[in-house]
């Protein structure tokens, strides 16, 4: 089956993408070298901290958790509710903005080294695909071979362990929105107890699985809608993977008597010797000795493989290598540029706006309503207004309110508990009745209720109006 | 070096087909395009074809209405099924009101947060009287309830089911059927009598 051979890099069409436009698989070949050493030690931490933040406690709750349900948010120790959402806004634009600067100074290494999809995929999926079967070349060989009883074996432990570590992550994925306590008791029971978290666990565990085992380079290349944005966020001062053409061509192997030393043919030859390292160890197939181009996610693979026999070869590593365009062209490289001034100011601008409104955040919310139905009763020798202060606790812990009133000594206000102590987010409603006597009675006037938070010392005062008939 | 382009023996393709199309040196070929995202789009075109027919034209499928309408009637099915299988009527409230730890609950409650118009004794301030035989919304247990669970915001009695909860009001209630007809003296009498001797339980 000639779709199983990786064909050889073009610029004019995706070394994924079959002629007849079947997906080829991308087998790429093992490497070492310093950056997989640190990917390997990057990837352990980010699994750990991707999976392990909804289950990390801080302050006794959840390092993050979005109870979507209750609409309860708990973010890296703080505790969010609804009332909070508009900080959302600060969040993902400091979030789009980074990208942004991070892209113009240093091109893809979210990508090639923080993504999720590349952090599973190289450090777990393929691992295991490596271990079970094989090397490149093993694996290449196994593609092509007919459907055996091994090879049928082989598959079905591969597929298996891909389910397995599937339904993991999505379980994992699932503790972002639903606590640890409750993730529990729902592995435990019947699914038709929660059959919407049951049906939305397994979809995703499904959409895992095909993107890992299948769909893997081609969400970068094709679908992410971040990889497809790069061009336009880069300059030839951004620093991507590159090739020294310089140093390197013109290419060509060198014979057996050149290698030794003894006779030189005449024609000068780059540093690159054309063995195609490059390219085998390659994620997505391409050639970086053709440019930048939109496959490339920045996995440095190919600086490793190159670095190798450049050492081998007793020549100096770097031919391929982190550097920008005006860098490989031999020039100086600006850091300074107007959009990394631009994108660096949005960035701090976004921060900013959170941080203010984080700080601001009060620790309680006070509203005061009038009481549906009629604004004022009149009750025998008496005017009553009746409002409803509704009371919001903010705070990650429980607070305990004081109500007093500034009022004219005639009005007569009632309410029933002056202390309310109440729990994280806890909301509650306490009545508030105001009686003036008919004989004191002018016009409307203003009154003022104040609530204050012993803990924090904040207060708060509302201005309300008393109202009654007209004289 | 085992792992080079060289071993596997794969053969360069043919430049994809030139539309001819050039914009500023960016050539558009015409490759094609991968199946899977092919079948995606199809797939699309085909599923919303289908559910169009399915919901507009052969009107075959519930509406969002309905379907809001079908689910309002489950829940309603719902709650009378649990109505009748722990039924809060006039006799489990009065049921209540003979333990003593609802009635100590239901006490704090009321102290807390009623006694402030209805009085520390229930003798009646801006509230009316609650331990005299006369209610002003009716004297059965459920009325009661009632009373206390949706308010009678007219006349200024708050709508207390969704501040303290189905669990506080009971406790209340049953509170209120420890005190009532035990004539404290304060507010006079208001509303209709209510007799329990005559309607022990109010069925």
């Amino acid at each position: 089956m000639p779709a199983a051979l990786p064909p050889v890099p073009s610029l004019d069409r995706l070394a994924s993408i079959g002629r007849d436009g079947s997906h080829l698989s991308i087998e790429p070949a093992d490497v070492r070298g310093r950056f997989v050493r640190w990917r390997t030690a990057l990837d352990a931490i980010l699994i750990a901290i991707y999976l392990g933040l909804p289950f990390v406690r801080i302050h006794g709750h959840p390092a993050v958790q979005l109870d979507i349900a209750t609409r309860h948010f708990f973010l890296f120790g703080g505790d969010f509710n609804a009332q909070d959402g508009f900080r959302l806004v600060f969040v993902l634009l400091a979030l789009g903005a980074s990208l942004l600067f991070v892209t113009a100074l240093y091109g893809r290494v979210w990508c090639g080294w923080a993504c999720p999809q590349t952090v599973f995929l190289e450090g777990v999926f393929r691992r295991i695909e490596r271990w079970i079967d094989g090397p490149r070349a093993t694996r290449l060989r196994l593609d092509r071979a007919p459907w055996t009883l091994p090879k049928l074996a082989r598959r079905a432990l591969k597929h298996t362990a891909y389910t397995l570590i599937a339904l993991i992550l999505a379980h994992a994925f699932l503790a972002y929105f639903v606590s640890f306590p409750e993730l529990t008791e729902m592995i435990r029971r019947d699914p038709r107890q929660h059959l919407t978290a049951f049906v939305w666990t397994m979809a995703i565990a499904g959409g895992l699985y095909f993107d890992f085992a299948f769909f893997r380079e081609q969400m970068c290349i094709v679908l992410c809608p971040y990889g497809r944005l790069q061009s336009a966020l880069m300059d030839k001062d951004s620093l991507i993977i590159g090739y020294d053409e310089g140093r390197g061509e013109p290419r060509g192997r060198l014979t057996r008597a050149e290698r030794k030393g003894t006779r030189w043919t005449g024609a000068p030859k780059g540093d690159c010797v054309d063995c195609g390292r490059c390219v085998a160890v390659c994620p997505t197939g391409i050639d970086i000795r053709q440019g930048s181009q939109l496959e490339c996610v920045g996995c440095a693979r190919c600086i490793d493989a190159c670095d190798d026999v450049m050492r081998k070869l007793g020549r100096a590593p770097g031919l391929i290598r982190y550097d920008s365009e005006t860098g490989l062209a031999g020039q100086k490289r600006r850091l300074l540029r107007g959009r990394v001034l631009v994108y660096g100011a949005l960035v701090v601008a976004a921060l900013g706006g959170l941080v203010a409104s984080t700080a601001w955040r009060a620790p309680f919310e006070a509203d005061l309503m009038r009481i549906e139905g009629a604004p004022y009763v009149l009750d025998g020798g008496v005017i009553r207004d009746e409002y409803e202060l509704h009371l919001v606790n903010k705070d990650s812990v429980p607070s305990r309110l004081r109500l007093s009133a500034e009022a004219p000594a005639s009005l007569q206000l009632t309410i029933p508990q002056r202390s309310i102590r109440l729990e994280p987010l806890e909301d509650f409603a306490v009545p508030i009745i105001a009686t003036l006597p008919r004989a004191d009675w002018k016009r409307s006037f203003e009154f003022e209720l104040i609530i204050s938070d012993a803990a924090s010392g904040q207060t708060r005062e509302i201005d309300t109006q008393f109202l009654g008939p007209m004289q | 070096m085992a792992d080079t382009l060289a071993d596997n023996g794969a053969v360069a393709p043919a430049d994809g087909p030139d539309t001819g199309h050039d914009y500023d040196g960016i050539r558009e070929l015409d490759n094609r395009l991968p199946n899977w995202w092919l079948a995606s789009l199809v797939g699309a075109i085909v599923f919303g074809f289908a559910y169009w027919t399915y919901y507009q034209v052969f009107h075959a499928g519930p509406t969002e209405m309905a379907a809001y309408h079908a689910e309002l009637a489950q829940a309603e099915r719902a709650a009378k099924a649990l109505q009748a299988a722990h039924p809060l009527d006039d006799a489990t409230l009065v049921a209540m009101s003979k333990k003593p730890a609802v009635v100590a609950a239901g006490s704090a409650t009321f102290h807390s947060t009623c006694a402030a118009c209805h009085g520390a004794n229930a003798q009646g301030l801006i509230g009316p009287n609650l331990t005299d035989a006369y209610w002003i919304h009716g004297g059965r247990p459920t009325e009661i309830l009632h009373t206390v669970t949706s308010g009678v915001p007219a006349k200024g009695m708050p709508t207390w089911g969704p501040v303290l909860g189905a669990t506080r009001v009971q406790q209340v209630v049953a509170y209120l059927l420890t005190i009532r007809d035990t004539d404290v003296p304060g507010k006079p009498p208001q509303g209709q009598l209510y007799q329990t001797a005559i309607a022990p339980g109010g069925k």
